[in-house]
């Protein structure tokens, strides 16, 4: 499957509370970073939890994000960041 | 559904520092993890890692807190296991009730014989 | 295991695990001998040796770093380290830039070079704090970071293990890679300390 963002792309995180197993945190929902690298493409953690092992590969990805755009009241420093990695169905291109 | 999704969520709450000496039973408990979940077995693994992930966030809220680290990683596996019909509850519950029964004799014929 | 207030311990984890695993081998899902050899195996593989080893190598060995920082799990293997299906990243602390490691959802931990995860690890604290106040939960772990520097924080929250490659601390020039690797701590390699030399 091909990934779908290269690196230094812009993304935003899909909001959206799915009931079931997600690897992507609440608090990195609706935010909006930057494609770090491609981490390949794995089978899709929320079709393993429940024993569906037959979907196809998902790109991965770390995503950038500086933490005074994740956090409101981030006490640190303005250049600080956070990744995380993230399954392609979560992200969406945004312009810069 | 969202007990284990933290980031961020218990600003106040202490890092213990303490580290405790890990129990047979823990490294054991580990091992089935390990083995269940091995991808390189013959057949594939019994359940994979996600399955149990999963085990372990449907716990209820309380047990999610006050269970410790493996307790919740042996019951998330017996979740799976029994959800898999491979064993069923009842007998999982008579075994274990028969081997503290067990244990507890030894120990009375241990202090009996002081 | 858990003591009481009358002192009994609570002995209910322990007699759940024999009573699962003893179901698991009668239905032919797996052995006792398998369950030991693993135990074994953990026992001896517990500790950062790996780790230190991995470090030590890239500290020395510039182009070795510079094929951990491109594939880490490709240039680990290099060194005779057998870590299975692990997919790792190492993140370079530089004097610009700490980086420090965490799996807000669970505990996920590069266990086959750092061995088992410590319990402030895995604890709610951590993992809650990590993502959101690094710099102070970094000073709750005695490293006082310089403001000119930039914090880098990973959650590992898929498929990847993240490992730190510390800076190589002053007044070691010259010193042999067994003995670099000796000044390795574990702390050091999720992020939440330094390498020093000894005084």
């Amino acid at each position: 499957m091909t990934p779908r963002f290269a690196p230094g792309t812009h993304v935003r995180v899909a909001e959206g509370e799915p009931s079931g197993h997600v690897r992507t945190p609440y608090y990195i929902r609706g935010r909006h970073g930057i494609v770090e690298r491609v981490c390949g493409a794995f089978r899709n953690p929320e079709e393993l939890a429940y024993g569906r092992r037959d979907g196809p590969p998902v790109p991965l990805y770390r995503v950038r994000f500086v933490q005074s755009d994740v956090w409101p009241d981030y006490g640190g420093r303005p250049g600080d960041t956070l990744d995380v990695e993230l399954y392609e169905h979560w992200l969406e291109e945004v312009t810069p | 559904m969202r007990n284990h999704d933290v980031g961020g969520t218990h600003q106040d709450e202490a890092i213990p520092r303490e580290q405790h000496a890990f129990m047979p039973w823990e490294l054991r408990t580990d091992a089935l993890l390990w083995i269940l979940s091995d991808g390189s077995r013959a057949g594939g693994p019994q359940m994979t890692v996600d399955e149990l992930r999963r085990g372990i966030e449907d716990m209820p809220a309380e047990d999610y807190r006050n269970l410790g680290y493996f307790s919740k990683w042996l019951r998330s596996m017996i979740a799976i296991t029994t959800e898999r019909g491979l064993i069923s509850s009842s007998e999982l519950e008579r075994r274990a009730a028969a081997i503290a029964e067990e244990e507890a004799r030894e120990h009375a014929r241990e202090h009996h014989s002081e | 295991m858990s003591a009481t207030a009358h002192g009994h311990v609570d002995r209910s984890d322990e007699f759940l695990e024999r009573a699962f695993r003893e179901l698991l081998i009668e239905r032919g899902v797996l052995t006792q001998a398998e369950v030991d050899a693993r135990v074994e195996l953990m026992y001896a593989r517990e500790g950062a040796a790996f780790g230190q080893r991995v470090v030590a190598r890239a500290w020395i060995d510039d182009a070795f770093r510079t094929r951990l920082l491109g594939d880490a799990s490709s240039a680990v293997r290099e060194l005779g380290i057998e870590i299975g299906a692990l997919k790792l990243v190492v993140v370079e602390n530089t004097p610009q830039i700490h980086n420090l490691i965490v799996c807000t959802l669970c505990s996920c931990y590069p266990r086959m070079l750092l061995g088992m995860a410590p319990d402030w690890y895995k604890s709610v604290g951590y993992r809650s704090r990590a993502v959101r106040e690094p710099r102070a939960l970094l000073a709750e772990f005695g490293l006082v970071l310089d403001p000119k520097r930039t914090l880098r924080v990973h959650d590992s929250t898929a498929d990847m293990r993240y490992l730190v490659l510390p800076l190589r601390p002053a007044g070691t020039d010259g010193w042999a890679e067994a003995a670099l690797a000796l000044l390795v701590t574990r702390d050091s390699m999720i992020g939440v300390a330094e390498v020093v030399a000894p005084a």
